[in-house]
């Protein structure tokens, strides 16, 4: 707005001519005053118009990216919150699952170890023809005792040692989950980005990109919706329902 | 089908890869490829060779259900055995796979047993 100076400086005469004009009741000359004032204050009703639809352009998108970070606040975030709590879980209950394992390990590999170091000293005097007969059938005994024992705790082992392997299977389903929180951290590093452009900061050029139906993940209780199957009975009941 | 037949197994994790591998090992079945997606996968396929796959769903660059479509279309491919070893568990999702030709699906986490079932029928339904 021009300061009243100026707009003395720029109106004053005029309407002074307009009030002349209405005391002398000439209609042309006050008509003619008065067009002329207005096409004087026509473009900058033009700017102001202007002004006023691009501050409506920035509400806009500003209402827009708004309605994203609300959603981000209200839904994502505390759903990838949930997502990396299962991650922590699974990751936890691997862990101890797999030291519960090697744990449950040692004893039988002990066992095994220490009767056949008790029965190597007997064997080797046997070996050399040099053992009482007195030892040869308290060798025979533990020897009875040793082979179906050792047996057992190899197996044993053996079983464990599977159970630790599926176990690290945790990996692939928590990998799964925290590349879902990454790409949500992406998208909120974009929408940021663009509310610093709009706040008049310079945008860094990052784009939104369309995720790819590459499938949903593992389920995560509480966040997957829709219809899941909660084993693999589920899934068998399914299949043979479409007749497979 | 005989315990030398070769696998392919398409995981994006070598963890799970490797215990795939080592569970088939322990079924007897020694001769196992590995492919990290459909993308890598696919040519090996094509060089034939490969008498059952095994594959994740949620890969990047092709996904297991693209893998599993690719090998039905394909003649020289569309009777391979395919087990679908996934993740994914939303109804529509088996349903889907059901649609486009898989032999089986087993929902993660799984266990020796119900991959060794699977295997099982799978190959004795491939035998008839």
């Amino acid at each position: 707005m021009a300061p009243l100076p100026a707009l003395k400086t720029q109106y004053g005469a005029r309407v002074e001519a307009l009030s002349a004009a209405l005391a002398r009741d000439d209609e042309a000359a006050f008509l003619a005053v008065l067009d002329d004032m207005l096409h004087t204050r026509k473009p900058a009703l033009f700017n102001e118009l202007r002004d006023l639809t691009s501050t409506l352009q920035v509400a806009l998108d500003r209402f827009r990216l708004d309605a994203r970070l609300a959603d981000f606040a209200e839904k994502e975030i505390p759903d990838a919150r949930q997502r990396l709590a299962h991650v922590l879980k699974m990751t936890d209950e691997a862990a101890h699952r797999t030291l519960d394992l090697v744990e449950q390990s040692g004893p039988p590999a002990d066992r095994t170890a220490k009767a056949a170091a008790a029965l190597a000293g007997s064997w080797q005097r046997f070996r050399d023809r040099r053992i009482e007969l007195k030892e040869f059938h308290e060798m025979l005994k533990r020897m009875d005792a040793f082979l179906p024992a050792a047996r057992a705790d190899s197996e044993l082992i053996r079983k464990n040692l599977n159970e630790v392997l599926l176990t690290q299977g945790y990996q692939d389903l928590t990998g799964q989950i925290i590349r879902g929180v990454i790409e949500l951290v992406r998208e909120i590093e974009a929408a940021i980005v663009e509310l610093a452009r709009l706040s008049g900061g310079e945008s860094s050029g990052a784009e939104r990109q369309g995720r790819a139906a590459r499938g949903h993940g593992p389920v995560v209780p509480g966040v997957t919706q829709g219809e899941v199957a909660t084993g693999q009975q589920d899934v068998d009941a399914l299949l043979s329902g479409l007749g497979m | 089908m005989s315990k030398d037949m070769k696998f392919l197994v398409v995981d994006d994790f070598s963890t799970m890869r490797r215990i795939i591998k080592n569970l088939l090992h322990d079924l007897g079945y020694q001769n196992v490829l590995e492919a990290d997606d459909g993308k890598t996968a696919l040519p090996m396929l094509q060089a034939g060779g490969i008498d059952f796959l095994i594959t994740d769903w949620n890969m990047p660059g092709m996904p297991g259900l693209d893998l599993l479509k690719a090998v039905r279309a394909d003649p020289k491919l569309a009777k391979l055995p395919v087990l679908m070893l996934t993740a994914e568990a939303k109804r529509e999702q088996i349903i889907e796979a059901a649609q486009a030709g898989v032999s089986g699906y087993v929902i993660k986490p799984f266990t020796a047993e119900t991959l060794k079932e699977k295997l099982d029928k799978i190959l004795s339904t491939a035998a008839k």
